[in-house]
């Protein structure tokens, strides 16, 4: 199994989210995070005062799939998260050594 | 016994000893009970003299006609203490104002104290001037013609153009003050008082501790505000400058551009000073580090509603709703405060590339801090002046004292209410067209002109102004430093600064404003590093108490 992450512009949330739900994702984790990638923050002025907002607000979702989906998932993410401007996010994907799913005690794909 | 113990026991000890005080001063209420004896024929054709309830019909005896005289008398009396209270309620509800534009503008780690400073302020201070403030200012001020009866507000000491502080009225029943007249008047003067007193919170802010604040509020309302309003307000030596010196119609200071905003904002200027900036204010390369307020909302609408309070400020300073002048007030009011808004607007836009939320607020209410001297006795055209100037000067100083004088002011509370008032004093020696104030200060010029700026052929009214300023910075600003320089040696002043970093909330409180959030920002997170520099090398090293 797979975990699928991706950290995106949060205006784009609903895009990917109806892309995913088109392609019968069915469990996705929004964590709302800040950071920044190769552009850095940017400069503001507050009463005359420059500061730095060094870390942009962005969400990044998480998920957990099998093998097969990664790849198909993480293209939909970039495809609907895309803007073409700088700032877009990133995803990339990861090894899961197993899942469970808390209710029913059940392990591996079952539970996905 | 424990501090807080000890601080318990001394709080209701005081409190028992303000009610003994005052009962010991009990004497019989002069106006009467339900102030009868307030509104004769004599004092209401004095203090209406553009009254529209005037004598003009003679009734069929003379009995008669002294009844009916009588009766109109009490009922324009009455509509001047409807005036008055109802004003100064307003006022009241600007301390709404002041916690929403000073919290907003601070950080969400140390909104739960402003709160309480907002809130404590209010009820520390009053207790103050009601105990000794009120009779240090007003003990000696003459009859106030708009409010009727005999005002037993009489004593002042200091002879004739030298009065420095009045004596009737401690515990408002001192000299026979219990009285409807002087409770009114009370009422609205301690909501003034109020203003001068939370205005310091804005340059004390994230930083003091609150013993120190407690203390502070109390100078604010015992001392450093009642004896200089007495010189300006209270028929001190300021207002008689036009009778001694001849100059114009003395110290003349409508609403308190002067006496209150001027006197908070030096007040605070002096404990911003001697507290020091904010950790991480100052970086060791020695360029200011913004620390953004952390609620926005929260300064707009503390903004319009002290721009609504001040509806109450400046027209309700004429004591009286039948002097008419109050339209002229409230409108040019507002002429200053949208001008000084657009003009700050306009000038950070300018400067910093976009236009700047805070102070387009802080422009809003350099207007208003401005036109309280002169609102009464200039043009509209002359209040859309003063304004533009007071925005102008508001950006100006704000950067001044952030990046040259580098007194960490988180709100603006010295740009705003110390420069802007200033500016305000000076204004009616400039601007006031001699329409308004005929006798004022017991001034009366041969020509019966009112009060005369330069520009209208009186040089001495300027002169009288600018005396005025330059004595209400020394008093406010050196009675405060000395007062809480002592201070410090007693008390500790300042919090620590794991306290200061952790946010006042939790170190002061053990409460936190916002429970349910996590409330580090990358701020917060440079100024932790700074914390480890060894003590001495940074500019943020804070002044603290020995």
């Amino acid at each position: 199994m797979k975990m699928v992450i991706a950290v995106i512009k949060p205006f784009k949330i609903e895009e990917v989210t109806d892309a995913l739900n088109k392609l019968g994702v069915s469990g996705v984790t929004l964590i709302e995070v800040r950071g920044h990638g190769r552009q850095k923050g940017h400069t503001e002025v507050y009463r005359g005062a420059e500061y730095r907002i060094e870390y942009l607000p962005k969400v990044r979702l998480e998920i957990v799939c099998e093998d097969a989906d990664a790849e198909k998932i993480a293209t939909t993410i970039s495809e609907s998260a895309r803007t073409g401007k700088i700032g877009d996010g990133k995803f990339w994907i990861v090894p899961v050594e197993t899942v469970g799913r808390i209710r029913t005690g059940e392990l591996g794909s079952d539970a996905l | 016994m424990s501090r807080g113990k000890k601080f318990f026991l001394l709080t209701t000890l005081t409190l028992i000893a303000l009610i003994a005080v005052g009962q010991l001063n009990h004497h019989a209420d002069p106006g009467g009970p339900a102030g009868q004896g307030n509104g004769t024929v004599l004092n209401a054709t004095k203090a209406a003299t553009n009254n529209p309830l005037g004598i003009t019909k003679v009734p069929l005896s003379a009995t008669g006609m002294q009844t009916l005289a009588n009766n109109v008398a009490h009922v324009a009396i009455s509509v001047n203490f409807t005036w008055l209270l109802i004003t100064g309620f307003l006022v009241l509800f600007m301390q709404v104002g002041f916690a929403f534009l000073v919290t907003g503008l601070t950080r969400a780690k140390n909104a739960g104290h402003m709160m309480m400073m907002n809130l404590v302020s209010f009820v520390v201070a009053l207790m103050a001037y009601y105990a000794v403030g009120f009779a240090f200012q007003f003990g000696g001020i003459a009859p106030i013609a708009n409010l009727g009866g005999t005002s037993p507000l009489t004593s002042m000491f200091g002879h004739g153009s030298a009065g420095v502080i009045g004596l009737h009225g401690f515990f408002l029943q001192s000299g026979n003050t219990y009285d409807v007249g002087v409770l009114a008047f009370f009422l609205f003067q301690v909501v003034f008082m109020e203003t001068a007193g939370y205005i310091i919170i804005g340059a004390i802010a994230e930083r003091i501790s609150f013993a120190g604040f407690l203390f502070a509020e109390v100078a604010m309302g015992a001392i450093v505000y009642p004896i200089y309003g007495n010189w300006v307000w209270g028929g001190g030596w300021l207002s008689k400058l036009g009778t001694s010196l001849h100059l114009g119609h003395g110290a003349v200071d409508f609403a308190g551009s002067g006496v209150v905003h001027a006197t908070g904002g030096w007040a605070a200027l002096a404990l911003a000073m001697l507290l020091g900036p904010r950790i991480g204010k100052y970086r060791e390369d020695g360029t200011v580090r913004a620390f953004p307020g952390h609620n926005l909302g929260y300064v707009v609408i503390g903004t319009l509603v002290l721009t609504f309070g001040w509806m109450g400020f400046n027209p309700g300073s004429t004591f009286g709703a039948t002097d008419l002048r109050i339209a002229i007030v409230a409108v040019n009011t507002l002429l200053a405060a949208c001008s000084g808004a657009i003009i700050a607007m306009a000038w950070t836009n300018w400067k910093w590339g976009k236009p700047d939320i805070s102070m387009t607020c802080n422009g809003m209410l350099a207007g208003l801090v401005a036109i309280t001297a002169p609102c009464a006795f200039v043009a509209p055209w002359a209040s859309v002046v003063i304004g533009i100037i007071a925005g102008m000067l508001v950006c100006w100083s704000v950067e001044f004292f952030d990046k040259k004088a580098r007194v960490d002011d988180p709100c603006g509370a010295i740009s705003v209410h110390g420069m802007c008032g200033a500016w305000g004093v000076l204004a009616v020696g400039l601007f006031a067209d001699g329409t308004y104030g005929i006798g004022w200060n017991g001034v009366s010029t041969s020509a019966l002109h009112g009060v005369q700026g330069i520009f209208y052929g009186d040089p001495g009214q300027l002169g009288a102004q600018i005396i005025d300023m330059v004595v209400g910075f020394i008093w406010a600003w050196g009675v405060m430093w000395l007062l809480f320089r002592i201070a410090m040696r007693f008390i500790k002043t300042r919090v620590d600064p794991e306290v200061e970093i952790a946010g006042l909330d939790e170190g002061e409180f053990g409460q936190i404003c916002y429970p349910d959030f996590v409330l580090r920002t990358e701020t917060d997170i440079g100024v932790t590093h700074e914390l480890d520099a060894p003590v001495g090398t940074s500019a943020a090293t804070p002044v603290t108490s020995e």
